[in-house]
């Protein structure tokens, strides 16, 4: 099964602008999908497919702002770029703390809309890029035994292979095994890389 | 008197006082001695004989006349005082004391009767002056009194010796010789000395000389006519001559009135009777008794009608210069006040005008006045109307107004209001009479506050869209997004190998579309915008409440705020100004979105409803689920600067009032029954126009 392709979810509740958006990613080689209201883009939404979603921030039956706090909710991250009719510093202050990629001004410029939705690829490439190598990381540590998942705590904590035998009751030698095993397993060869990996997965020493 | 009080006025000290003290006295003493003057003068105009009387005895006139003047209260003081006068006149002619008595006795009788009976009757002085009271003066004075007094006066002759058969030749002697006496003397004393002075102006130089000359030319033309008559008995030409004197006691009548016509009887009585008793006269007849007899119903006869004759001609001359001094006087007050008067005579085509008339219509004082000119003075775009009120006040023959401008020689426009109203006579107009105000400073202060409320109207205007700026920018922004990526899309598709030409046409479709949608919000704006003279034009309600709906939508959607249209169809259009109607609806909608600030959204719905009422009222309801109105906002609401808003100016509700009002309809607010408030808006349809200017 291939890999999605990138859209971007346009949500307006003017059709000609969704119309005339929707064009201009096409023009651009970009997938688009319009919904009419930010109730039809949450009933349809997969976070599966990579993209971006492009939004009015006025709408009736809430508008973008809500939309970003109901998508956030439920633990989609999707990258968002917001269009306003008016460049309220507030709103747009607000929508950028809550992650917004951009906020653009209507009538917004091809440029600047291609623009903000190539970052917002980027984004969103990264995102489910770290996403994908904190998975391959978890399943990694899944396949070590406790005693290894321990070392691992221990060795990331900084501690030297005699104090972790003192600490866990046993001898240096056994430690050695164990912390061995654990580098193979997790494909990693120096402390440095294991400490980053460790890092990225969440483990705090 | 009256003299007495001037010069005590006048002269401070002791004089006016010692003046004063003899005041009392005076009158009485001055009466005395003109009551001896006036004996002593019919003595010297003469008596034919001893058995009769003298034909013409001005002592009781004098007598009534003082009596007339002075106080009730203070008759006795005059009675007494004439009495030694009297003796004094008659023992000259050796009047035995019985007689004396007698014939002052009478003398007082008649006098007092007289003056009791012309109070009575006639109240206060004038007491000629008019033909009425002139008539009451002759009947009481000339009949009455002395028929009644002669009843005792002829007593007199009989004491003296005279048959007792005598007794009705000795009344009807007694009698004449008084009557003339009041006929005569009595007007010329009450109106040339007494307080009977008619409020006609004194005798000028010339018309002294003139009424000299009348005086003179009557005392010849009487003393020849009875000197000639006399000698003409017999002859055929007896009665013209008699006549002669006529025209000239006539023209005394005529020219001076009720004084000319006395004072012509006085000179005819005193010529005739002197004539009559010292020379030949055409009244010369065996008897004496009889002559004089004659004479005095001839003078009594020509006396009546030319008195009353001269009191018509004071009378009607009185009553012209009311009417000229009313008219001037109206004049001026209409020229103080601004206002021109005129009339227009339909059968002559003549029109007058007052000076101040003409000069508010800015037409020079001599030139002739006719329809047609005031027509041109008047502003080419009024003069329809202007010939149409004329037309209607003499069709209708009821008050008319209109109001026109004037085009000023000088420059300028004059507003002026006329007011006209014919008056008929069997129907056909032949009077139409009218005014002419000027009302140019108050249309200058109406226009002005006109600009003003236009302008605070249109402040107001650009204040709500301050308010909606960023709503509006929206809904500008949502066509020219869509033009702008569909330009782009279009530009970017024309760069591809091969392009996509059925994409690229639907793109320019809907850029067509959306430019015009643009188009129509800027349109919206414009008119609210602007600062354009009201227009009067048909609105259509429904329309008009759909498009402000529009040019809301974007401040609706971003509130959270849903607008239901409960709109009826085939409503009568209104006549207004669609721009103000609809800064009206513009400012009710926002005012009830206002209002359901805290009300929770999914309630936030505002309803605008349209109704006939009645015949061709159009009601247009808008209703929010707010708090409703608390009793002191809703009373206080249309208010200037009233306003429950933290940063409104409480002019809102104030100008949409006034718009609804210049509309001829109503705007009210009260609350709803089932919660929140609801304004409504009346208008009347389009069969009854109002005119907005």
């Amino acid at each position: 099964m291939s890999e999605p392709e990138f859209t971007v979810f346009v949500v307006d509740d003017d059709p000609a602008v969704c119309r005339g958006l929707s064009r201009l990613l096409g023009a651009a080689a970009y997938r688009a999908q319009t919904f009419a209201s930010p109730r039809d883009f949450l009933a349809q939404h997969d976070p599966s497919i990579p993209g971006c979603a492009v939004i009015d921030l006025v709408m009736p039956d809430g508008g973008g702002l809500e939309l970003q706090r109901e998508l956030a909710l439920s633990g989609a991250d999707r990258p968002i770029i917001f269009l306003s009719g008016k460049g309220d510093i507030p709103t747009s202050v607000r929508a950028m703390r809550a992650g917004a990629v951009d906020f653009l001004t209507k009538p917004v410029g091809g440029d600047a809309l291609l623009a903000a939705v190539r970052r917002a690829q980027a984004a969103d490439a990264r995102a489910r890029e770290s996403r994908g190598a904190v998975a391959a990381v978890a399943a990694n540590l899944a396949k070590l035994t406790p005693r290894e998942r321990e070392v691992l705590n221990h060795v990331v904590a900084g501690r030297l292979n005699k104090q972790i035998a003192g600490d866990l009751g046993t001898v240096e030698k056994t430690i050695k095994v164990h912390r061995g095993r654990m580098m193979r397993k997790l494909g990693m060869r120096t402390v440095q890389d294991l400490v980053r990996l460790a890092e990225r997965a969440g483990i705090r020493p | 008197m009256g003299e007495g009080a001037v010069l005590g006025r006048g002269v401070p000290g002791m004089r006016p006082r010692l003046l004063l003290l003899g005041k009392d006295a005076r009158a009485p003493l001055l009466t005395s001695l003109a009551y001896l003057i006036g004996a002593e003068a019919a003595f010297l105009v003469g008596t034919l004989s001893d058995t009769i009387f003298a034909p013409f005895w001005p002592p009781n006139v004098v007598l009534f006349c003082a009596l007339l003047l002075a106080p009730a209260h203070r008759w006795w003081i005059y009675l007494l005082a004439a009495a030694p006068a009297h003796i004094l006149a008659e023992l000259q002619v050796a009047m035995p004391a019985a007689e004396i008595a007698v014939a002052f006795a009478t003398n007082c009788l008649v006098a007092v009767l007289n003056a009791v009976l012309v109070r009575r009757v006639l109240k206060a002085p004038p007491w000629l002056g008019t033909l009425k009271r002139a008539s009451l003066y002759v009947l009481l004075t000339a009949f009455v009194g002395p028929a009644i007094s002669a009843l005792g006066g002829a007593f007199v002759p009989i004491l003296g010796g005279g048959a007792i058969a005598s007794y009705p030749s000795f009344w009807a002697q007694w009698y004449l010789s008084n009557a003339l006496g009041f006929l005569t003397l009595g007007p010329i004393v009450l109106i040339w000395i007494g307080a009977d002075r008619t409020p006609l102006s004194p005798l000028s130089m010339p018309r002294l000389a003139e009424a000299s000359m009348l005086g003179i030319a009557l005392v010849i033309v009487c003393a020849l006519a009875f000197q000639f008559g006399a000698g003409m008995i017999d002859s055929g030409f007896m009665p013209a001559i008699l006549y002669s004197p006529l025209p000239l006691i006539l023209a005394c009548a005529i020219r001076f009135g009720e004084r000319g016509a006395s004072g012509a009887v006085l000179v005819v009585t005193i010529v005739l009777l002197w004539l009559a008793l010292n020379h030949a006269s055409m009244f010369i007849t065996p008897s004496p008794e009889r002559n004089v007899l004659a004479l005095q119903i001839f003078l009594v006869g020509l006396s009546i009608p030319v008195l009353l004759l001269g009191a018509a001609i004071d009378e009607v001359r009185r009553a012209e210069q009311a009417t000229r001094e009313s008219e001037q006087g109206m004049q001026l007050a209409a020229a103080s006040a601004n206002i021109g008067l005129w009339y227009f005579d339909q059968a002559s085509g003549r029109f007058w005008a007052t000076g101040h008339c003409r000069s508010l219509l800015g037409i020079a004082p001599h030139t002739p006045l006719t329809p047609a000119l005031i027509q041109q003075v008047a502003h080419p775009e009024d003069r329809q109307a202007a010939v149409e009120t004329m037309r209607s006040a003499t069709d209708a023959g009821q008050e008319v107004v209109n109001e026109f401008r004037v085009v000023l020689p000088e420059g300028g426009l004059r507003w002026l209001r006329a007011r006209a109203r014919a008056h008929r006579e069997e129907g056909q107009a032949l009077r139409v009479t009218g005014v002419f105000m000027d009302i140019t400073a108050a249309k200058q202060a109406e226009l002005e506050a006109d600009l003003q409320r236009r302008e605070v109207a249109h402040l107001m205007r650009v204040s709500v869209m301050g308010e909606l700026s960023g709503a509006i920018a929206h809904e500008l922004n949502q066509p020219l997004t869509a033009i702008l990526s569909n330009a782009q899309a279009s530009r970017l598709m024309l760069a591809g190998k091969p392009p996509h030409l059925s994409t690229i046409g639907d793109a320019i479709d809907d850029i067509v579309h959306e430019s015009k949608r643009a188009g129509d919000v800027i349109g919206r704006l414009h008119g609210l915008l602007k600062k354009g003279d009201r227009k009067l034009e048909l609105v259509d309600l429904n329309e008009l409440i759909r498009s402000t709906i529009g040019l809301l939508h974007s401040e609706l959607v971003g509130r959270r705020f849903r607008a239901d249209l409960d709109l009826a169809e085939k409503l009568p259009p209104i006549a207004g100004d669609a721009v103000q109607l609809q800064q009206v609806l513009l400012n009710l909608v926002m005012n009830a979105m206002d209002a359901m600030a805290a009300t929770p959204p999914a309630r936030r719905s505002i309803t605008v409803s349209t109704r006939l009422r009645g015949k061709d009222g159009v009601e247009t309801v808008v209703a929010d689920h707010g708090q409703g109105l608390a009793p002191a906002e809703q009373a206080r609401a249309f208010e200037p600067f009233f306003t429950t808003k933290p940063h409104g100016l409480g002019l809102g509700l104030a100008i949409c009032s006034t718009i609804v009002g210049l509309h001829g309809g109503q705007l009210a607010l009260a609350n709803n029954p089932g919660g929140g408030a609801r304004a409504t808006l009346t208008l009347q349809g389009r069969r009854n126009p109002v005119i907005v200017t």
